[in-house]
């Protein structure tokens, strides 16, 4: 459950940029020379990791990054989005149902150990054990045994382990999935799916505070020392010698640094006091586009922003005509070429385009229409005020202020813009019951296939675990993505996707808004930063300029 | 006010003269400077009314104050369009410099700069006014009594007051905005957690002038005539010691009319659809270079605001100071 926290390419707060920004400059410029060129890290900015550095409870991007040079999954993707293995041998099955998967060998743990079957099983069955309370725990929902670990809440596990897991040698396990699922490879080079060591459980059967400070990985990079989230602003790492895989050619320090403002971290970059910036404020694209040449990169992104209906804590939003009439009533183009500058485009499918099963222009209700979005909402007896929430961490206050504006024109409602410190902080108040208005979702994928964007956010079975935040519940969609799993092949899973993306498009349970694209940028001193399908960098493909 | 808390003892004969040194001792016997046509003795405020009408600072600070009164109560008279009709926002015509009726050009919503920023002002002078009221009426009703009384009451507020005094007030009114956002009107709430430690420094200015008054030979006379504590605090003593208050109530007005757009701008002031000229430089910083109008204009606006409270209330002060004349 990835939710995006903060727009890829939208400002956070920028209080005192510029100041910040001089200071910055003066600290770096003295270690570079202090330092030589050989040592000075390659810096990255991410934001602070929602929790401590522990894989199979990190749900989130930037955690998820730091994460991702520390361990080597066991999928990778290819050009074509198709999964190819890593740290596997190989991934097979004959029935989508009982999968095999064999390790390379030569794959150490960065205390020296070898990484062995067993470490999978063990981090997968942690993960999944419902007393730990781990947040990627949906992810294993598919693994046969799943329900005797996880019965849901208030009730206790029948067992600690998945009886689907079986290790049959140190190169090699079985899993097993309670029913056929075409995706599961695909769903392997996911941070949850990473392997855990034997040293991470503490004497208490839990994994220990040092594991989630300074965790253990199997991949390119070793934490330095301890990250004590909340008071250290850098997290450093070095190449791991004995990995076994692809390293970079020229440097072997690499720094993430720890930003609470994306403007701030552009002001860096431009200084050259930062390397890479993944998330480039929308306020610096017309300066980046104009300045940076070949470090400014575009891609599409497979994230989608919505605007998130409560269906099941607000009765005002039952009937479908309201939703659409929002949904027509919200001029997407204009959002994106005048809010975002061209860095997101307007979302005409619950799928994205940069997975394959997009179709354009499949959701008719995403088009703008003033006058049919009035006509509808006046007849479907839409509510004369409507509250939208967002999270004024991620820089989103904009463009919810642009869409409150189209709704107040269009319907003629009062709309009110109301901001929550923290994503978490509305789902709290809808909890709680505090707050029933709309409000502002993101979602990027965990693994690039059209399912992920359907059952983790629209599922019956994602209410409460994963997330399906509105409360949605669709007996028919569940059944045409439960048969898109069950599927031999992909091409025939997709077409049952495609279906149940038709039920969604018809009954809008979210509002499709736009769909992100990646805008990055790097300093003249590296060159060849790529980002993955996963939006993480390439790590071994940077090379220092 | 070089000396706002003047040491009194609290057993100090009420007989006693007290060397003032408070900008505002208040000269009921004196003869008037500008008294000689009517040929009556003036009083404190015709004298410094008479002095004011030939101030500059004065005229062009309350001309300036009179028409932002005007924009506060009919913004409409300043413009025929309502920038709370969402329909006057055009998103594609966003950060459109100034065009024919657009006089200042669109923001980032396209919305028309201008008329927001008129009907910006109310917010902010109604902040402005009702803080000043609010913290007047708690600091100059605290600081009458504890003046007036000395002894036990005396010290007991002024330690309260210098507790307040010790809390850094952007701090503490981000801290009482912040924790109550969303279960008040956000309006309400600036101009609570401004009063909350606005008040002491009226109380200061208010105290000291009283314990100045209240040895004056009137008010000993008052007493001795048997009149009541009530009678004489706001009959002899509130009277003479206005002026002194007037004078920091208006220079805390622009204050506060800053201090509510400081809130406004960190998030935890006024909150849209509501329209107060920090949230407009909030919107704005994001693109100051691209667009520098939608940041400059309310700023601009608010910067001349808080100039003419304080300008005026240099000039009253000036006006009302014997000394100075």
């Amino acid at each position: 459950m990835r939710v995006t926290k903060g727009a890829r390419i939208v400002a956070g707060a920028a209080l005192l940029a510029v100041a910040v920004a001089a200071c910055g400059s003066g600290a770096s410029g003295g270690g570079d020379s202090a330092g030589g060129s050989a040592d000075t890290p390659v810096r990255m900015r991410i934001g602070e990791p929602q929790e401590l550095l522990n894989p199979q409870n990190t749900t989130e991007t930037e955690g998820a990054e730091v994460l991702g040079a520390i361990f080597d999954p066991l999928v990778s993707y290819d050009e074509n989005k198709q999964p190819v293995e890593e740290a596997a041998e190989s991934i097979t099955t004959e029935d989508s149902k009982v999968w095999t998967i064999k390790l390379k060998s030569g794959y150490t743990w960065h205390d020296g150990t070898p990484v062995t079957a067993a470490d999978y099983a063990r981090a997968w069955n942690y993960a999944a054990l419902q007393d730990n309370a781990m947040s990627s725990s949906y992810f294993f929902g598919r693994i046969d045994g799943y329900e005797d670990v996880h019965p849901g809440e208030g009730k206790t596990p029948t067992a600690k382990e998945m009886k689907g897991i079986k290790v049959v040698d140190d190169q090699t396990f079985e899993v097993t999935l309670s029913a056929p699922f075409s995706q599961f490879k695909t769903m392997l080079g996911y941070t949850a799916f990473y392997p855990m060591p034997e040293s991470a459980i503490g004497p208490d059967g839990k994994v220990t505070q040092a594991y989630g400070e300074k965790p253990i990985g199997q991949g390119l990079f070793k934490l330095d020392k301890p990250y004590k989230k909340g008071t250290d602003t850098t997290l450093d790492l070095t190449v791991y010698d004995k990995f076994p895989g692809e390293k970079p050619k020229n440097w072997t320090k690499l720094q993430f640094k720890v930003y609470t403002s994306s403007e701030t971290a552009w002001n860096d970059l431009q200084a050259d006091n930062l390397d890479i910036h993944d998330q480039l404020p929308a306020t610096a694209i017309s300066t980046a586009k104009a300045t940076l040449g070949d470090r400014y990169h575009d891609e599409p992104d497979a994230a989608v922003a919505y605007i998130g209906v409560p269906l099941a804590y607000n009765k005002e939003f039952d009937n479908v005509d309201v939703r659409k009439a929002i949904s027509m009533a919200i001029d997407r183009k204009t959002i994106t070429e005048t809010v975002f500058s061209g860095t997101t485009s307007p979302a005409d499918d619950f799928i994205n385009p940069a997975i394959p099963g997009y179709r354009q222009g499949a959701c008719t209700a995403c088009a703008y229409n003033p006058a049919e979005a009035k006509k509808l909402y006046e007849a479907a007896g839409g509510p004369k005020s409507i509250e939208l929430g967002y999270n004024a961490d991620g820089g989103h206050k904009e463009w919810i202020e642009a869409v409150a504006n189209n709704l107040r024109a269009n319907l003629g409602i009062e709309v009110s813009p109301t901001p929550f410190e923290k994503f978490q902080g509305i789902l709290d108040a809808l909890d709680a019951k505090e707050y029933k208005g709309l409000f502002r979702m993101g979602w990027s994928i965990d693994y690039p296939s059209a399912e992920n964007y359907l059952t983790p956010i629209f599922g019956t079975g994602s209410i409460g675990t994963g997330s399906n935040y509105g409360g949605y519940s669709n007996k028919e969609f569940d059944e045409l993505v439960a048969k898109g799993d069950q599927a031999l092949d992909a091409a025939e899973g997709l077409k049952y996707y495609q279906q149940a993306d038709d039920i969604l498009l018809k009954e809008l349970p979210y509002i499709p808004v736009y769909f992100y694209r990646a805008v990055y940028a790097n300093s003249s001193k590296v060159k060849n930063v790529k980002l993955n399908l996963l939006k993480q960098i390439e790590w071994a493909d940077v090379e220092k300029a | 006010m070089s000396n706002p808390t003047p040491p009194v003892g609290p057993g100090l004969p009420e007989t006693q003269t007290m060397v003032s040194d408070t900008v505002t001792a208040p000269a009921p016997e004196r003869q008037g400077r500008h008294a000689k046509k009517s040929g009556k003795p003036a009083s404190l405020w015709t004298d410094a009314w008479y002095d004011l009408r030939r101030r500059p600072t004065f005229i062009i600070s309350m001309i300036i104050i009179v028409v932002l009164l005007v924009m506060s109560i009919w913004p409409s008279l300043f413009t025929s369009i309502d920038p709370f009709n969402a329909r006057s926002c055009d998103l594609a015509t966003a950060r459109q410099g100034p065009s024919a009726g657009h006089v200042f050009g669109r923001d980032n919503l396209g919305c028309d700069l201008y008329a927001r920023t008129v009907y910006g002002a109310r917010n902010s002078i109604v902040i402005g006014v009702l803080t000043t009221v609010l913290t007047t009426v708690i600091g100059g009703l605290l600081g009458i009594i504890a003046g007036y009384r000395s002894g036990i009451v005396d010290t007991v507020a002024s330690r309260i007051t210098e507790i307040f005094f010790a809390i850094p007030s952007i701090l503490g009114a981000l801290l009482i905005a912040a924790t109550f956002r969303g279960q008040y009107n956000s309006i309400l709430l600036v101009i609570i957690a401004l009063s909350v430690l606005g008040w002491p420094m009226v109380y200061r200015i208010m105290r000291a002038a009283v314990i100045t008054a209240k040895s004056q030979d009137f008010v000993v006379a008052a007493k001795a005539l048997g009149a009541g504590s009530g009678r004489i605090m706001f009959r002899h003593l509130l009277p003479n010691s206005l002026a002194s208050v007037i004078v920091v109530g208006t220079i805390n007005l622009g204050n506060f009319i800053a201090a509510e757009a400081a809130l406004s701008f960190l998030g935890v002031g006024v909150q849209s659809p509501d329209i107060s000229w920090g949230l407009m430089i909030a919107d704005a910083r994001n693109r100051f270079l691209e667009a520098p109008l939608p940041l400059v204009i309310p700023a601009v606006f608010l910067s001349i605001t808080v100039l003419a409270f304080i300008m005026l209330g240099d000039a009253v002060r000036d006006a009302l100071d014997p000394k100075l004349r």
